[in-house]
């Protein structure tokens, strides 16, 4: 289990290994040392988090400042949680480890595979974590010989395994409506709030409406 | 605020962030029950639509490679198929 969840990630590190690599490039440039930059990977381990923390301190920003900007685009979390904890069992110990890896992509692919068990979810967040930290050490040493992701296109990873994992889901037309207006509201709102908020916000819209749309229904 | 502050105050408010929803009490009305339902749906859609366009000025070659993807996708239901059908053809369009 624990093997089929870290497998399940490995299309995504495509993605992640850029990212990962093109996030310890900005931090160096921003004047992050190695401990530091690499330590934001292993304690925090959030990407656009920590991409826009280390733009702040790069900036001069104040400490609340990047903490408060953290909170913001981290606090759609608390929906993954909410979501995969009704799917998957866990002990108090297995919640604490499955909550400190969680990550988008990580719940996304353990409620696209129909994940049960913990090993499943945390051979998914590890493959993550790994990747990601391993990326962040080879851009913190090897630094700017690294062309920017978004040159390579290779930030499109996220965007199609998201839609990936969507698709599948969509089995009633009240589930295309839902996908349709959570969409169009996280596009509309992505233009004038920063990254994690037009997530949440159309998150819990889209799932509103859902449940207000099916509320003739049995679970 | 120091660096290494400043660090552990962004591992609280994530961790506990990604804490909460798991903690949070499991006996829930059918409404909430029904809610959880749609937070999938409505957060990969919500993931996909803002970085669709990408900051290069190449949307619409984005938005037809997605919607091959997203044929791929529905297809085959295999992540790996819908992001290789996509990627290649966002990087031959972007080529052409």
């Amino acid at each position: 289990m624990f093997r089929s969840g870290f497998r399940a990630m490995t299309p995504l590190w495509l993605g992640v290994v850029p990212f990962g690599v093109a996030y310890a490039v900005l931090a160096r440039d921003a004047g992050l040392s190695l401990v530091e930059t690499q330590a934001l990977s292993v304690l925090v381990f959030a990407g656009s988090a920590q991409v826009s923390a280390v733009g702040l301190f790069g900036r001069g920003a104040g400490g609340l400042e990047i903490v408060f900007t953290t909170l913001l685009l981290n606090v759609r979390h608390v929906l993954y949680g909410l979501s995969l904890g009704r799917r998957v069992p866990l002990t108090p110990r297995q919640r604490t480890a499955a909550a400190y890896f969680l990550t988008d992509e990580a719940y996304g692919v353990s409620v696209a595979r129909g994940a049960r068990t913990f090993a499943f979810v945390l051979g998914a967040e590890l493959s993550l974590f790994l990747t990601w930290n391993l990326a962040t050490f080879a851009g913190a040493l090897l630094g700017g010989v690294i062309p920017d992701p978004e040159r390579l296109g290779v930030d499109f990873v996220f965007p199609l395994a998201f839609l990936a994992l969507l698709v599948p889901l969509l089995r009633r037309r009240v589930d295309v409506l839902v996908a349709v207006a959570a969409g169009a509201l996280a596009w509309l709102l992505a233009r004038s709030l920063p990254g994690g908020l037009p997530i949440l916000i159309a998150g819990v819209a889209g799932s509103l409406l859902g449940a207000l749309l099916t509320s003739g229904e049995r679970e | 605020m120091s660096f290494w502050l400043t660090c552990g105050g962004m591992l609280a408010v994530t961790f506990g962030s990604r804490l909460a929803g798991l903690t949070l009490h499991r006996d829930l009305p059918a409404f909430w029950l029904r809610f959880l339902h749609f937070v999938p749906i409505a957060v990969f859609a919500a993931l996909v639509t803002p970085s669709l366009g990408g900051s290069r000025g190449e949307g619409a070659i984005r938005v037809a490679a997605a919607a091959l993807g997203g044929v791929a996708a529905w297809r085959t239901k295999r992540l790996e198929v819908a992001i290789a059908a996509g990627m290649t053809a966002f990087w031959l369009l972007r080529l052409a």
